[in-house]
């Protein structure tokens, strides 16, 4: 015959507590304990009302742009709950749950968006690479780190979170093709929240699924639903042990949804449906974890109340201790990118100038009258 | 915080950039009244940027005293008062508390923050000082706005800058606000006195007036005569005759400044960048020989020259001469210079000979050596093209989105449009402007 079929694949998606608070016994037993289920709930309240103050903040002046986390906190923080300490957490900027979880102290968020670059010198016992704004750069980074971590016989892995645009640079491919040829312990994280600012996924990719982006490269992949935090924990387990026993690199595709805007200078009631968004709302990730423990008797409303209390003590402490910060040294630029600063950069920190000014010229040809 | 400054004492709440870049915003709909009492974060108003429709929250609570004078439908600007608040009122005078961060984490464990967090020491790196002194009565200080000006008024007066309330936009320091702070403290007042206009000072009488002026206000009349009158007479038949227009261009000769100076060095003498502007012109003129020309008008024609006599506008304590360099283009970098400095110099002391100063083919005019930039300058008619050379500034110049800083050479240049078209003209200039930009080329074969 000469015509057969060479490869054949599919794509699974999991969901194990849906939006309606209905919880697959069979997928979800045992995988998450009560007490912990109690304080990653709690943890989302806290970075919820975090989230409601940054917000506020920017739009009072008191922060630079921010990107709202709102309605996705299931999927970082589902993933770090499933990683080890030691593990990197390589994120884009939509992973605020995931990031405390792991150990990064709130404020530094709040300083990364005050545009002070202490925010992203991140302490050395948290495994985490700063804060990545242009879009995909970080998955890179996630495979080296992994890379690196193979290479120095660790059993350390990396994984890296990016948006459904992010999926369509470059970069992705690189990341990608790099992690499945090389074995590298790396798990793609995709948060495919449905917009890329305002473009949607099915503009940017005309197949039914992200995930299967990975198959290309030979990976494991799979879809989850993003706002589940069961399913997160249940993949990213997986994902981690095939990472660490079998150093291959997993594509998850998580689906979720900002409920925010992009960025606090975005609107995206110019772009999106508000039934859209109201579909969303029904879907969020804290709304079906906390039927979920009311049911099981775990949480009430008086526990919501504490819960909410706490979290705006700690969420005032947080932006008092940012805000509170004396102001930083314009030599301290230089302080975190280099163990050894390189003599150009030197000379810029003791010069105040950029490398291209006062540059020398004959390594300029005059952009006036270029043809 | 965003380029915005809030008060200190939180009397008023300035309008923040509510995005990225956006300067202004629309008062769409008021969500509090004058008098009421808000909460840290509560709603003010709803305001539409030509970015998004936004609610802008109180970054504090208190009582809001007024709305800033803003009606809904108006625009109001980034940095304008958006409302005042009561000074005093509920916890708007509470300062900022400062804690030592040993206090701030003690506070923070003290919270009972009983939520997932596995390890609750904050790590704080040792850059992470915290601002101090605060909560100890000391007046609230921080950095103040204010243009390098002011702060030079602040350092002659011996003031700390930063003590000095500020009313400008954004609570900039200003110039007034200086002057008031400085006439408050030397005791002249309590209160800060209102801007006072600078005095014109009063003739005094132990001052004798130099010159006596008439009724209509002149103190001086001369005769239009001599060069004065020579100089009047070529530039009004110039402007009369020669149909004018001036284009602009700009050379970068920071590359040329380097090859000047390593002439300068074997020269042993300071050589200027008119030999080399003049060689590019020499150049240029054979490009485009159109511009290298007279104007008979009484014949009707249009002479172009084979030769090169290059006018050179010199400033004279008798007013402007054009001495003539003849054949420019046969001399070598270091007779340009020579023969400039030469005739400039029998000009000012008037013993050039009259045949120096007439048969010009161009001119140029060095309005830079006087610190102009551009010009429109007058030509020297029956010539048809004369260039303006401005003075050589350093500037921020870009190439392929970097910035880097060049020495930029601004050159004018006008032509007689009956003999020369806007593009001829432009043309020449260009080749002019890339030799100067392209100093091996320049000097290759001289």
């Amino acid at each position: 015959m000469p015509v057969k079929t060479v490869f054949k694949t599919s794509i699974e998606h999991i969901s194990i507590l849906d939006e309606n608070g209905k919880f697959d016994e069979k997928l979800g037993k045992g995988l998450i304990p009560d007490k912990d289920l109690v304080k990653l709930y709690e943890h989302m309240v806290t970075c919820r009302h975090f989230d409601e103050v940054a917000f506020k903040l920017q739009r009072s002046g008191r922060m630079g742009t921010y990107p709202e986390n709102r309605g996705q906190e299931a999927t970082s923080l589902g993933a770090a709950y499933a990683l080890r300490k030691t593990d990197w957490l390589v994120p884009c900027y939509r992973e605020n749950a995931g990031l405390y979880w792991h150990g990064l102290p709130m404020e530094f968020v709040l300083l990364h968006w005050m545009g002070d670059e202490r925010g992203n010198q991140i302490p050395d016992d948290v495994k985490m690479t700063p804060l990545a704004i242009p879009i995909g750069t970080q998955m890179l980074h996630a495979t080296g780190l992994a890379w690196a971590a193979k290479y120095r016989g660790e059993d350390t892995i990396a994984c890296t979170f990016f948006g459904d645009g992010a999926s369509s640079e470059g970069d992705f491919h690189e990341a990608a093709n790099f992690a499945a040829n090389l074995d590298i312990p790396v798990i793609f994280f995709c948060q495919n929240n449905g917009w890329a600012i305002s473009v949607p996924t099915k503009t940017q990719c005309s197949a039914p699924t992200l995930a299967q982006r990975g198959i290309a490269f030979g990976m494991d992949c799979i879809q989850i639903d993003g706002n589940d935090i069961f399913a997160v924990v249940k993949v990213v387990r997986e994902a981690a042990e095939r990472a660490r026993k079998h150093k291959r690199p997993t594509f998850i595709e998580a689906l979720t949804y900002r409920l925010g805007d992009h960025t606090t200078a975005d609107d995206s009631r110019r772009y999106r449906d508000e039934a859209e968004v109201e579909v969303w709302i029904q879907r969020d990730p804290m709304i079906r974890l906390r039927k979920y423990m009311t049911d099981r008797k775990l949480w009430d409303d008086q526990k919501q109340k504490v819960a909410e209390e706490n979290a705006k003590r700690e969420v005032s402490a947080t932006v008092k201790r940012a805000e509170e910060i004396a102001d930083p040294e314009i030599k301290g630029f230089f302080d975190a990118m280099y163990a050894e600063l390189p003599e150009e950069l030197k000379r810029q920190r003791d010069t105040m100038r950029t490398s291209s000014i006062g540059q020398d010229p004959n390594q300029i040809e005059s952009p006036l009258h270029a043809h | 915080m965003a380029g915005i400054k809030q008060p200190k004492n939180k009397s008023h709440f300035i309008l923040p950039d509510l995005g990225e870049g956006v300067h202004e915003a629309e008062l769409i709909k008021w969500r509090v009244a004058s008098g009421e009492t808000v909460e840290e974060h509560q709603t003010l108003a709803e305001m539409e940027t030509d970015k998004a429709l936004v609610e802008v929250p109180s970054p504090w609570p208190g009582v809001v005293k007024d709305l800033g004078g803003h009606n809904e439908g108006d625009i109001v600007n980034v940095g304008d008062i958006l409302v005042n608040y009561e000074i005093g009122s509920a916890g708007s005078d509470a300062p900022v508390s400062a804690k030592t961060a040993a206090t701030a984490g003690a506070e923070r464990e003290d919270a009972g923050t009983v939520v997932g967090k596995v390890d609750t020491t904050l790590t704080v790196p040792a850059s992470f000082t915290r601002r101090g002194g605060e909560d100890n009565g000391a007046p609230l200080t921080s950095k103040a706005l204010a243009t390098p000006a002011v702060r030079r008024i602040a350092r002659d007066a011996g003031i700390d800058i930063n003590l000095v309330p500020g009313t400008g936009r954004g609570g900039r320091v200003t110039a007034s606000d200086m002057q008031n702070f400085i006439s408050t403290r030397s005791g002249m007042t309590t209160t800060p006195a209102p801007p006072v206009a600078r005095p014109i000072p009063a003739p005094s009488a132990s001052t004798p007036s130099p010159v006596t002026v008439s009724s209509d206000g002149t103190s001086e009349v001369i005769p239009f005569r001599g060069i004065r009158r020579k100089i009047a007479e070529a530039l009004e038949r110039s402007i009369r005759t020669a149909v004018h227009f001036t284009v602009f261009n700009d050379a970068d000769v920071t590359a040329l400044d380097r090859k000047r100076k390593e002439y300068s060095s074997v020269l042993g003498h300071k050589i200027s960048f008119l030999p080399f502007i003049m060689t590019a012109i020499c150049k240029g003129l054979r490009a485009h020989p159109s511009l290298n020309a007279n104007v008979d008008d009484a014949k009707q024609e249009i002479h172009i020259k084979g030769v090169i006599n290059l006018g050179i506008a010199v400033d004279t304590d008798h007013g402007l001469m054009v001495p003539v360099l003849p054949d420019a283009d046969q001399l070598s970098l270091a007779q340009m210079g020579d023969g400039v400095i030469e005739v400039a110099e029998s000009c000012r002391n008037r013993t050039i000979p009259r045949e120096r100063l007439i048969g010009g083919t161009f001119t140029i005019s060095n309005v830079g050596s006087y610190g102009g930039t551009y010009s429109t300058p007058i030509i020297n008619y029956p010539e048809v093209a004369i260039l303006g050379i401005g003075r050589a500034k350093e500037r921020v110049l870009t190439k392929d989105g970097m910035f880097y800083a060049g020495l930029v050479l601004p050159l004018s240049l006008s032509c007689d449009h009956r003999v020369v078209d806007g593009a001829e003209g432009a043309r020449f200039l260009n080749t002019v402007v890339s030799l100067l930009e392209n100093p091996e080329e320049l000097v290759q074969g001289i």
